[in-house]
């Protein structure tokens, strides 16, 4: 059992994936390597734990700091002014803006896991050319991210192949302004991140579903269940964890969007998200303590999410520390 | 005041110049070297690395022929290293936060007056550079200034003639209203022309609408007196009328459909060929967009340039100032030959006659494209801040989270306009609070 | 009645596939005939309109050489070189000490690393810009290098299981043959890491080559930045040549096309390894 990321962009270095892994492997496995004293494995830790000290738990903590701070990000002065940036976070209509765009993408990873889903389930039957689908629904995720949202904004502009196709369905009513409109232009940008995250889902359902023995299929085939009953029996049981996982790293996915709209709006016509707006704050605004309590509070919804999955499903193996 | 400005620029220009010693150039210990004889004794020698935001230049050559002219004057000068950069303000302004930002470089809009002394090597007395130099007060703090501007720019609406002619607009409007309405005229005669484009998508042409305070009310003190106002966007004041327009056209439909697809680029050859109306540019646009009415089979001539749709006691107006100011590096350890390429670059170079600018020398004359609209509008040259108020206007700039000069706060009125999700009243109403906040903030 | 339903099911079934390839594809198609068509021909033609000649390579020559695709992917592969090894000798380090040895403060480090994996590289970067600065790196590739090599928690994990099935037996025999825990270490373990060296470097390879925020952040000189800022900075001078920029993505897309196409299994198991067990 694991965890699942990529739902939506990864909150960054694969959170969850990791750390079931680690929840697995963490046990100590030296009963007889270290019955001595020594300083050998502190040499071999000193630049894995000086790095990660230096470029994360540093980091981490100067946040913290600025975060009550009036820091422009440039000046050599410092002024603590309390919790003002937190206040400002929850309070100002266009921070508060941020977090209802990001319902969007929350959305759009429900229609990009019951499409991974759907996909999943008919690929784990007897297909033809079943890697070719697969190959086809996966090879997404692989490209580049500045690629895809340029592969995008020349699909979705006007007179591009979305318009274009529609058109040729004689969907004409159809066709919008799909950055345009204030409307619509969310809707256009979760899209494009189900476009790309779905293939990751996919694949990670498949291989859950794939785990299960042949021969349960075999046996359940002989008993005349029907696909939907296998579906219902077999296949969701053996899923359900990583779709639970799937949906809660989900919430903090969808306040880390970043790339996508980056790329393809730099934010604008209200299609700011958290991260954008962190990052114009600290470097175009000069408000680097309202952009790092920004920061905080993201990380801090994180590690709420983090808790409260751990709480709904148990790892059976977390005994690590 | 400066207009921002992106020309034609191609990547990898720089392939052409090699930028691997910038690295080097972080000095780092020489903080307190303010004396500002540091930068003007001495023989110009060795490399110098200068940034600038003409990419265009770079790739065609022209950057070329300055270091030739410039190392020919300056026979001990190694290698001027030039560095074309795409976005130079974000670019820059990230780089700032470091030492590494070149020797010569162009004060980008965002930073503050009190900052210039930790950035910027001072380049002499304000008083006394200014019998040499025009437009000296935008980027001078305490009295010294640290840049220089490149070339004078003034602030109209570059537009063209033979559309104005199809909609039978035959003279300037003189207010909003009237240019509304020439504006609906245009839409309503010329089919499939655009009257007026933002630019959206590229953001720094929606950011230089700014660059019009100071027009409506004829005021040199505009931005001086702007920060003891509570309530900037309203009472007739600039904003009100620059960003009412701005709000007016966005709603009533009067720019391009979709701002989110727009192009930089492709508008300069729309405008030429008359798909596009109008634009709010500052003059330096001019040639370019001639050369692109060109390069599309018509004629510069198609070209024209009026000034802001508001009169003051009967007459046009329009701001002149500096375009980009060009710094030296505080933390640059070759500030002589640095100073010595700023000074070459604006009383040798030809630069600011080739840009169809106002020269920044006290004697230079006026371009003979420009004289037309000098003829029209009176120039005025905003005011500095009185002492000790240097920093004020930034401050409540940055407090109140308005930040002027970035395009996100127009581009969230024309977004509000074109959704019709809030009134005017609603944005401008908005705006006076944060301004005023700003300015309880920062302490006027 | 069964067989009807099943001809149903099946039509639906494909038809089903059929269109979700349709859509995961077709953006791309579109990008791909685009990257072949000239100047005006992009502009007056439909998306759908085949290239007017299949060999008009001149879209592509321009985004290698005055768009600088060819440097960028020099700068790439450079990055990501010195970052895998680096990545490689740091994972494989500090799994031998944390699965061959128990030691004062084994759990500390543990659950430090363990916390470390909930913090998203992206909330902490206003910070973390700070630390690169100071340390002198910033617009440098030793920025990224360090950043890729010092903030991969998930390559030591992917070592610490796989050092598990290393047998002890083969340490305790070198130890006795005299090794020492560095000979060990580079005689016994790194060799035997080989699968797990396999997955890191696909997995990191990818994520490297597609990083965009990183770059975006921390290196801004053209001349030094890796593909995707590359790429990211075709948006302003191309800005209204779509078929450069076309001829942009497809190159760029290339390389991972290829690296699919060849390792498919391997990068199905390299993502799926969380999923299944």
């Amino acid at each position: 059992m694991a965890n699942v990321t990529g739902v939506v962009p990864t909150p960054a270095k694969n959170a969850g994936d990791v750390r079931s892994r680690a929840a697995r492997l963490i046990k100590p496995g030296g009963t007889r390597g270290g019955r001595r004293r020594s300083l050998t494995p502190y040499l071999f830790l000193v630049i894995p734990v000086g790095l990660l000290v230096l470029l994360t738990y540093v980091p981490v903590a100067n946040m913290f700091f600025y975060s009550i701070t009036d820091w422009d990000g440039l000046d050599k002065t410092k002024n603590v002014i309390g919790f003002d940036n937190y206040v400002s976070v929850f309070t100002e209509p266009d921070n508060l803006r941020v977090f209802v765009v990001s319902l969007y993408y929350f959305a759009g990873s429900f229609v990009q896991m019951a499409l991974a889903l759907y996909f999943a389930t008919l690929l784990s039957f007897k297909v033809r050319f079943k890697n070719l689908w697969k190959g086809f629904l996966f090879f997404p995720y692989l490209i580049n991210g500045v690629a895809i949202g340029l592969i995008f904004l020349n699909f979705v502009k006007p007179g591009g192949g979305l318009d274009s196709t529609l058109m040729a369905l004689g969907l004409d009513s159809l066709v919008k302004q799909w950055t345009g409109d204030p409307d619509v232009i969310n809707y256009t940008l979760a899209g494009v991140s189900v476009w790309r995250y779905m293939g990751l889902n996919f694949v990670m359902f498949l291989g859950a579903i794939q785990s299960v023995p042949r021969d349960i299929y075999e046996a359940a085939d002989l008993d005349g269940a029907t696909r939907w009953h296998q579906f219902r029996h077999i296949i969701l049981p053996s899923i359900r964890p990583i779709v639970g996982l799937s949906f809660i790293l989900a919430i903090s996915g969808s306040l880390s969007v970043f790339e996508i709209p980056y790329i393809m709006t730099g934010g604008a016509n209200g299609s700011e998200t958290f991260v954008i707006r962190t990052v114009r704050m600290a470097f175009v605004n000069n408000k680097v303590g309202l952009a790092s309590a920004m920061a905080v509070v993201l990380l801090i919804i994180v590690l709420l999410v983090t808790w409260l999955q751990r709480r709904l499903v148990p790892d059976e193996e977390v005994d690590i520390v | 005041m400066r207009s921002i400005r992106r020309r034609r620029a191609v990547l990898g220009t720089t392939a052409l110049l090699s930028v691997t010693a910038l690295l080097t150039a972080c000095g780092g210990s020489d903080d307190d070297a303010t004396s500002q004889d540091s930068a003007s004794a001495g023989t110009p020698s060795g490399s110098i690395t200068v940034l600038t935001w003409r990419t265009d230049l770079v790739k065609d050559g022209t950057f070329d022929k300055y270091v030739t002219a410039f190392k020919a004057k300056y026979p001990d000068v190694k290698d001027v290293k030039v560095e074309g950069i795409t976005d130079y303000e974000g670019e820059v302004k990230t780089r700032m936060s470091t030492d590494d930002y070149g020797d010569v470089l162009a004060i980008v809009g965002s930073v503050k007056p009190q900052q210039f002394q930790q950035f910027f090597e001072p380049l002499g007395d304000t008083a006394e550079m200014s019998k040499t130099y025009r437009w000296l007060n935008d980027k001078s703090y305490e009295g010294k200034a640290y840049g220089i501007p490149v070339v004078g720019n003034v602030q109209g609406i570059v537009y063209n003639k033979k559309v104005f002619e199809q909609a039978g607009i035959t003279e300037f409007p003189t207010t909003p209203d009237a240019f509304i309405a020439d504006l609906q005229a245009i839409k309503d005669k010329v089919p499939g022309t655009d009257p007026l484009y933002t630019n959206y998508k590229d953001s720094w042409p929606v950011s230089a609408w700014e660059y019009y305070r100071g027009i409506p009310s004829a005021d040199p003190d505009y931005v001086n007196e702007m920060t003891t106002w509570d309530a900037p966007w309203a009472d007739g004041h600039d904003h009100e009328v620059i960003d009412g327009l701005l709000f007016d056209v966005a709603s009533k439909k009067l720019i391009e459909a979709d701002p989110t697809t727009t192009n930089w680029e492709q508008s300069k050859q729309l405008l030429g060929t008359g798909k596009i109306g109008t634009m709010l540019l500052g003059s330096w646009a001019i040639p370019q967009m001639q050369a692109a009415a060109v390069a599309a089979g018509n004629s510069a001539d198609d070209i024209g340039y009026m000034p802001f749709p508001a009169q003051k006691d009967g007459k046009f107006h329009a701001t002149a100032g500096g375009d980009y100011n060009l710094a030296i590096n505080i933390h640059s350890d070759n500030k002589v030959t640095a100073r010595a390429w700023i000074d070459w670059f604006n009383n040798d170079s030809g630069y600011s006659e080739s840009q169809v600018g106002l020269s920044p020398l006290i004697d230079g004359a006026v371009p003979a494209a420009l004289k037309d609209f000098t003829d029209q509008a009176e120039l005025i040259t905003p005011n500095p801040a009185p002492a000790g108020k240097e920093s004020l206007f930034s401050d409540i700039d940055t407090a109140s989270g308005i930040i002027l000069t970035d395009a996100g706060y127009r581009k969230k009125i024309i977004d509000d306009a074109r959704s019709g999700k809030r009134t005017k009243q609603q944005v401008f109403d908005d705006l006076n609070k944060a301004w005023a906040k700003g300015r309880a903030e920062a302490g006027s | 009645m069964n067989g009807v339903k099943k001809g149903v099911g099946g039509t639906l079934k494909y038809a089903s596939l059929v269109l979700g390839a349709v859509l995961a594809m077709l953006p791309l198609v579109l990008i791909i005939t685009g990257s072949f068509k000239t100047d005006q021909e992009f502009l007056s033609t439909g998306p759908f309109k085949a290239p007017a000649s299949w060999t008009n390579f001149s879209n592509y020559a321009t985004a290698f050489t005055e768009g600088g695709m060819l440097r960028a992917f020099g700068n790439t592969i450079i990055i990501f070189t010195v970052a895998i090894i680096g990545t490689i000798f740091i994972g494989a380090a500090a799994a031998y000490a944390l699965d061959r040895f128990t030691f004062f403060g084994r759990k500390a480090v543990l659950g430090l690393f363990l916390l470390a994996t909930l913090v998203p590289a992206v909330t902490t970067q206003v910070a973390t810009f700070q630390i690169i600065k100071a340390l002198g790196l910033y617009n440098t590739q030793g920025a990224l290098i360090l950043l890729f090599t010092g903030t991969d928690i998930v390559s030591i994990y992917i070592f610490v299981q796989f050092m598990r099935s290393i047998p002890r037996s083969l340490d305790e025999a070198a130890k006795m043959d005299g090794a020492g825990h560095v000979r060990i270490f580079l005689r016994i373990i790194v060799p035997n890491l080989k699968p797990a060296i396999a997955t890191v470097v696909i997995i990191k390879g990818i994520a490297i080559y597609n990083e965009f925020y990183m770059p975006f952040l921390y290196l801004t000189d053209p001349e030094k930045r890796p593909i995707s800022t590359t790429l990211f900075a075709f948006k302003g001078p191309y800005g209204s040549q779509w078929e450069v920029i076309s001829a942009g993505i497809v190159i760029t897309i290339i390389p991972i096309l290829l690296l699919f196409l060849f390792l498919q299994k391997y990068i199905y198991n390299g993502f799926t390894s969380g999923a299944t067990k």
